[in-house]
This record gives structure tokens, C-alpha cells and sequence, in this order.
């Protein structure tokens, strides 16, 4: 009877043990290795066990690190910038489509493209659009009469982050079309027949019961910006200067050019635990709106 | 059964025997290796690209196969820092960038050729190594000798060269002929054309660069720094980037871009010699490897207007030595049949076959060759430019990366953002100091 009870007590375990297994082998080994790997003083021809133990040596460089902390701002302006115009546009564009048009579904499809396009022919694409004669930017202002613009050499950060929208505000014209079309049709409807207008009926009513998704659109995108690689590379290469140098290409080329591989671990984990921080507060964000939420319908069950 | 094992083994090795003596190199030297398969890692170039068409021939004549592994080149060096590391290899030969020199024999992951050198059965009695082209073997091949990276009494061979390159200067001689200009055998009158040209024939840029932030821009500086007497470092390991060289070298760099093709500053050298290909830039100075793209009608627009001069010289001449190598790995399967194709390649024979075909000679015979000059006319030319090649016109040690990447960055700041010169290089010899104090370079000097 003891037996069996036992063996009831472990099957759960035992259920979860291969899932288990992956995600240690998967996820928990790569990251420990990773993490390890950073205090360690690492040159890609040895194997870890090779490396040198230096403590914290290769986080307390980075923090005195001129580039490194270059590269930090420029990876904060891109990533809030970029998720910051796309979430507008994207919810805009959604705002706008949200209705039975014509063909709205080859409308929508032709809307989602540019994300379907692999990031290193989005670079090259761009790339040759910013180029100083033959590109197309270019050659419209000259066509309507104005200067041509030296898009890559003096604007690249500019240039940089008007590729990145371009392919990405699809993804959240996407998910808030979907938001908007799940909402429950009787807030809208009751808002209608109270006199709402267009704007009242997305300030106060779709924008509001949006939000759950927005907010992990957003977190999802943001996370994804700090991560951006392939199009910058194409684009700049992470010049001129250091102006476009964003923390992934930074990461990159620390593993790649400089060989330091200790110090390019060091570097991902300093990305990682931003990230962990954000994504944190995200969801402390929706859990301290969500108990609000529970306590004004609470309070208007009292009163009722 | 043992019997029948060892008849049926008897029989089948009299086969291959008599096989191969009809195919007629069972003796020889490479008799013992034929049927051998070599993987070879060869990166994407044009040099490599008529080693192709080679290759057969030397199966062919030894009976050993080869298997290439084509990367693009800047991916190389990661594929092979990992294949390199472990027990046993992929590779038996590898075609190295010459700044992974440093990082492979310091981690004694290629062979020194010494051995196979000695090995009667192995070394060919007319290879001629006289022959080969002295600055490249020094730059590409030796190390251990004065610096570490440059031959001298303690340094030894663990490379050839193979796809090599040097730089020269391309002009047009329609624009020259136009202006009544003759190309700049000096850099003061190269640096007064790359801005008259522009002036004197509008939308035309003076000289196409390459000037790209990271590893363009600090190899467009190195390129001027050499000629015009500079140097990264003394002999003691002291940066001295920041000397009136230097600074003359970056302000050469400047002017060049400045009077440029438009959008100069983001050129790497495809985009640099496509400027020049299409008729926008006077003159263009840069790797020989851009010869025979400058003639083909198709991709250029330039063809039959191309001049080719040495690369010009400021207080001395010395123009780039750069390019690949080939080299053996210690973790190789087929460490002596690689060597016999290492060195049917870079023989006599196999040098003006690849030639022929499109490479870059690494012998100085090939580039006398009558027939290799009829095929491709510059070949003499830049024949001669090589003996100004200089060997030490960019440091080859361990931390080279950082450094590279550093100057680099700095560079392009200079380019387009302004940066004053003077400081640019200070800051990037303070970072150099610091870098160089902590690999180790001052041990002796406390």
C-alpha cells in the first residue's frame, strides 16, 4: 500500500522528467556554459577547460569599456525608438483595417511581407536603397529637385532604425488586428447606443481591453530590437564609427575579431539580465493592473 | 577462411597494383598516397576559383583526390578555429587569411613544413623555392623569426603562399590622356590629382577607396601609412601610429575619400572597385586580385581604359602584402600527401597552371612568362611592383583584431564624423599601450 502510494507520488515526476531533460539539455546547459565561460579568460582555439579562472575580470572591463558603453546607448535609442514608432504605427495601422473592406485579406497578407523576408536580404535590399547614386532614396529627391542625402555615412542610425520599422511594424499591425477583431462586440455595441464616438470608442473602450496583448507585443518586440543583428551588419557593418555599433554586432565581433570569447560571454549575460529586467517588469506591469482591475470590480460589487 | 581472406586480399591489392600501373604513377613519389582523399577548406575567391579548374589535373597526375570545403572567406577563420581545435580534424590542408597566421601557429595547431621539407620521398629536388615571391613567403609563410611574425635566424616556415596579392594603382587613361596627366609615382602628386580630377571633370570622384568602419578603414589607413615611412609599432612594442607619419597617413586617407566618389565612406573594397568599374573614380589603388573584373565588358564599363601603375611611394615604397596561405593542421588525416599537393600547387608547373586559369601567381617566373602575359597584360607589371612589397606593413600578432578593429572604428570617426586626427590617433595608441601591457609585450622591459 506504502509501495503503491509512492509510486502515485512519482508519476507526476515522472510524466514531466522528459521535458524536464530537454530543457536542462537545451536551455540550462548552453546558459551555464555561457555563464561560466565569462569568468573565464577564453581564446576560441582553446577549450574551456584550457581557460584561465579570472573572477569577475572580464565584467568589471566592461563597465570601464568606452565602446562597450557606446554601444549600450546606441542598442537603448534603437530599441526604444524602433518599438516605440512601430507600436504606433502598427496599432494605427490596425485602428484603420479593422473594418469589412474588399479584399482585406490580400491586403493583410501584402501588409505582413516585409517580416516574411530573411533579415540579410532586408539589409541588402535597404543597403542598395540608401546608396548615394544609384539608390532609390536618392534618386526620387533628386528627381523632385532636392540634394541627395549621404543616408549610410551621416544619418545611420537614422537609416538603421527606418529598416527595422519597415520590416516590423507588420508584426504588430498583426497581433493588435487580431486583438481588435477577438473584442467582445457587446462593450462596443453598448458604447455605441451611449453616444461613444470613434475616438472615445478607442480611447476608452478597444485601446483598454487591448492592452494584455499590447503589452506582451511589445515586450515580445522589444526583446527582439536588442537582439537585432543580420540587417545592421548588412547595413553599416556597425559604422561609421561606432554610431550603429548596437550590443549583438558588438557581441558578434568580440567573439569573432577580437577572439575574446570570456568577455563576449560577459557581454550577453550584461544583455541578458537587461532583458530579464524588462521582461520582469512587464509582467509585474500586467500583474499589478490585472489585481486593480479584480479590486475596481470588487469595489463596484460592493457598492452594488 | 584466414586462407581465403588473405588470397582474396592478395588478389584484390595485385588489382589496384596493376591498375594503377596502367594508369601510369604506381612509382614515384606519389605512388604510396594515390587513392587518398584530401579535404581541403578553401575560401571564395577568384584565386580559388581557378584553382578549380586545376584540380583535376593534379588527380590526374598523382592519383590522390581532393575534396573542397568553399567558405566565404571572412567565415573561415571561425570554421577553422573550431575544426582546428579538435582531435581529429575535417581538414588535411586549409587556406588561411594572413592575419590568422599569428593565431595558428601560436597555438601550434598548423605543421611546420620543416620535415616535409627534409623528407627525400616527399620534397621535390626542383621546387625552387628561390623562386617564389620573397615578400610573400615572409609575410605569409615564416614565423617565429624578429618580431615574432617576420623571418629572422629563429623563424621557420608553416606556410605557403597562395593567392596572394600586393597592391597596386589602377588609373584611366582615357581621364589621364584628357587632363594631360601622368600617373603619381609619389604621394604628393597622387594626393593633389585625387582632388584636381574631381574639379576639373564634375561627377568624376579622384580615387575610389575603401573606407567602410571596422577592418576597411584601418586597412585604407595602413595602406598609405607604410609608404609615407609610418609604422603601428616600434621595435620595443610601442605604438607609434601616432607619429607625424601617422597623422600624414590619415589626412592622405581623408583627402582621398573627401575627393571621392560620393558615399566613399561606406565602401568596402567590392563597392570601392565597382565605383571604379563603372566610370566613377580616376584611379583606384588596391589588391591586383581587381584586374581582370576591370576587362570583363560585362561587369565593367571601364574595360580597354585601365592603366596600371606601382602603387606610388611617399618616403619609401612599399605596397601591401596580403592575401592567403596555405598550411597544414596538426589534426590532419593525411598530413604528407596534403604537403604533396601543397607543393604541386605552388610548383612551378601548378603556379602558372592556376595563373592561367585566373589565380594570382606566387612565383616570380610565372610573372615573366611570355604566354601567362599574352593571356593577362598586367602581369608584368605587377610583377615588378612586388619587389617594393613589404612584409611588415601590418603586425601580425595574437592581438591584431582588437587593434585592427580599433583603428578601424576610430578611422571612420575620422571620416565622418570629424574626429580630430591628432587625437583619433593618441586615444587609439593609449588603448594600443594598455592592450599590448596586458597580452604580455612588456614583460622584458621591467
Amino acid at each position: 500500500m506504502a509501495q503503491r502510494t509512492s509510486l502515485n507520488r512519482i508519476t507526476p515526476y515522472m510524466f514531466v522528467a522528459p521535458a524536464a531533460l530537454v530543457m536542462i539539455l537545451a536551455l540550462f546547459y548552453p546558459i551555464s556554459y555561457m555563464i561560466w565561460g565569462s569568468f573565464r579568460d577564453w581564446d576560441p582555439s582553446q577549450s574551456l577547460s584550457e581557460t584561465e579562472f579570472v573572477g569577475l575580470a572580464n565584467y568589471a572591463k566592461l563597465l570601464v569599456d568606452p565602446a562597450f558603453h557606446a554601444s549600450f546607448w546606441v542598442t537603448m535609442i534603437f530599441a526604444f525608438t524602433v518599438v516605440t514608432v512601430e507600436m504606433i504605427l502598427g496599432v494605427g495601422l490596425a485602428l484603420l483595417l479593422d473594418r469589412n473592406i474588399r479584399g482585406m485579406s490580400v491586403l493583410r497578407t501584402l501588409f505582413i511581407l516585409p517580416m516574411m523576408i530573411a533579415p540579410v536580404v532586408v539589409g541588402l535590399v535597404w543597403r542598395y536603397m540608401y546608396h548615394q547614386t544609384y539608390g532609390t532614396f536618392n534618386r526620387f529627391l533628386e528627381s523632385i529637385g532636392l540634394e541627395g542625402v549621404n543616408w549610410l555615412g551621416q544619418n545611420p542610425l537614422l537609416s538603421v532604425i527606418m529598416a527595422d520599422i519597415w520590416q516590423w511594424t507588420p508584426f504588430i499591425f498583426i497581433l493588435s488586428l487580431a486583438a481588435l477583431q477577438s473584442l467582445p462586440k457587446s462593450a462596443l455595441e453598448a458604447a455605441r447606443i451611449d453616444g461613444a464616438t470613434g475616438w472615445q470608442q478607442i480611447i476608452y473602450i478597444k485601446l483598454p481591453l487591448m492592452m494584455p496583448v499590447l503589452i506582451v507585443t511589445m515586450l515580445l518586440r522589444l526583446i527582439d530590437a536588442f537582439k537585432v543583428l543580420e540587417v545592421i551588419l548588412v547595413l553599416t557593418g556597425g559604422g561609421p564609427g561606432l554610431s550603429t555599433e548596437i550590443l549583438a554586432l558588438r557581441i558578434a565581433r568580440t567573439a569573432r575579431e577580437f577572439r575574446e570569447l570570456g568577455e563576449a560571454a560577459a557581454m550577453s549575460n550584461y544583455l541578458l539580465m537587461l532583458l530579464m529586467v524588462l521582461t520582469l517588469g512587464m509582467f509585474a506591469f500586467t500583474r499589478w493592473q490585472e489585481a486593480r482591475a479584480r479590486r475596481l470590480k470588487f469595489a463596484a460589487q460592493e457598492e452594488g | 577462411m584466414l586462407k581465403l581472406l588473405t588470397s582474396t586480399t592478395f588478389i584484390a591489392g595485385v588489382a589496384l597494383t596493376s591498375a594503377a600501373y596502367a594508369d601510369g604513377h604506381a612509382e614515384g613519389p606519389y605512388a604510396a598516397y594515390e587513392g587518398t582523399t584530401l579535404i581541403v577548406n578553401f575560401p571564395s575567391h577568384p584565386h580559388y576559383n581557378a584553382v578549380l579548374e586545376v584540380l583535376p589535373q593534379f588527380t590526374e597526375e598523382t592519383g590522390i583526390n581532393v575534396e573542397v570545403d568553399m567558405l566565404p572567406y571572412l567565415d573561415m577563420r571561425e570554421r577553422q578555429t573550431l575544426e582546428l581545435s579538435l582531435d581529429e580534424g575535417a581538414y588535411d590542408m586549409i587556406a588561411y587569411v594572413v592575419f590568422s597566421k599569428a593565431d595558428y601557429v601560436y597555438a601550434d595547431q598548423i605543421y611546420n613544413l620543416a620535415p616535409f621539407f627534409m623528407n627525400p620521398r616527399l620534397a621535390d629536388p626542383n621546387y625552387d623555392a628561390g623562386d617564389l615571391i620573397d615578400g610573400y613567403v615572409q609575410n605569409i609563410g615564416v614565423a617565429g623569426g624578429e618580431k615574432g611574425y617576420l623571418p629572422g635566424p629563429t623563424g621557420s616556415l608553416y606556410g605557403l603562399p597562395f593567392g596572394s596579392e600586393t597592391s597596386v594603382m589602377y588609373y584611366r587613361t582615357d581621364v589621364f590622356e584628357e587632363l594631360g596627366l601622368e600617373p603619381a609615382a609619389d604621394y604628393d602628386t597622387l594626393l593633389e590629382q585625387a582632388c584636381a580630377i574631381p574639379e576639373a571633370m564634375p561627377g568624376m570622384g579622384g580615387v575610389a577607396s575603401r573606407a567602410a568602419s571596422g577592418h576597411q578603414a584601418s586597412h585604407a589607413f595602413l595602406l598609405h601609412l607604410a609608404p609615407l615611412g609610418g609604422r603601428v609599432f616600434d621595435a620595443a612594442w610601442n605604438p607609434i601610429i601616432n607619429s607625424a607619419e601617422g597623422v600624414a597617413a590619415a589626412e592622405a586617407l581623408k583627402t582621398i575619400v573627401d575627393c571621392g566618389p560620393e558615399g566613399s565612406s561606406a565602401f568596402g573594397p567590392s563597392e570601392a572597385a565597382n565605383a571604379f568599374a563603372q566610370g566613377q573614380a580616376a584611379m583606384f589603388i588596391d589588391s591586383i586580385a581587381f584586374a581582370a573584373g576591370f576587362e570583363d565588358e560585362s561587369r565593367s564599363t571601364v574595360a580597354g581604359n585601365v592603366g596600371w601603375a606601382a602603387h606610388p611611394a611617399g618616403t619609401r615604397a612599399a605596397s601591401q602584402t596580403g592575401g592567403f596561405g596555405i598550411a597544414i593542421p596538426r589534426n590532419a588525416e593525411n598530413p604528407e600527401a596534403a604537403f604533396l599537393l601543397a607543393q604541386w600547387l605552388t610548383s612551378k608547373e601548378g603556379d602558372l597552371a592556376v595563373a592561367m586559369a585566373g589565380g594570382n601567381p606566387s612565383r616570380f617566373s610565372t610573372y615573366e612568362n611570355a604566354e601567362l602575359n599574352a593571356k593577362y597584360p598586367w602581369s608584368a607589371s605587377f610583377g615588378e611592383a612586388l619587389a617594393d612589397a613589404d612584409p611588415d606593413w601590418r603586425p601580425i600578432i595574437p592581438p591584431w583584431g582588437r587593434i585592427n578593429a580599433d583603428i578601424g572604428t576610430t578611422m571612420s570617426q575620422v571620416l565622418t564624423e570629424g574626429l580630430d586626427i591628432q587625437e583619433a590617433l593618441d586615444g587609439i595608441a593609449e588603448r594600443t599601450q594598455t592592450l599590448m601591457a596586458e597580452e604580455g609585450y612588456y614583460t622584458w622591459q621591467q
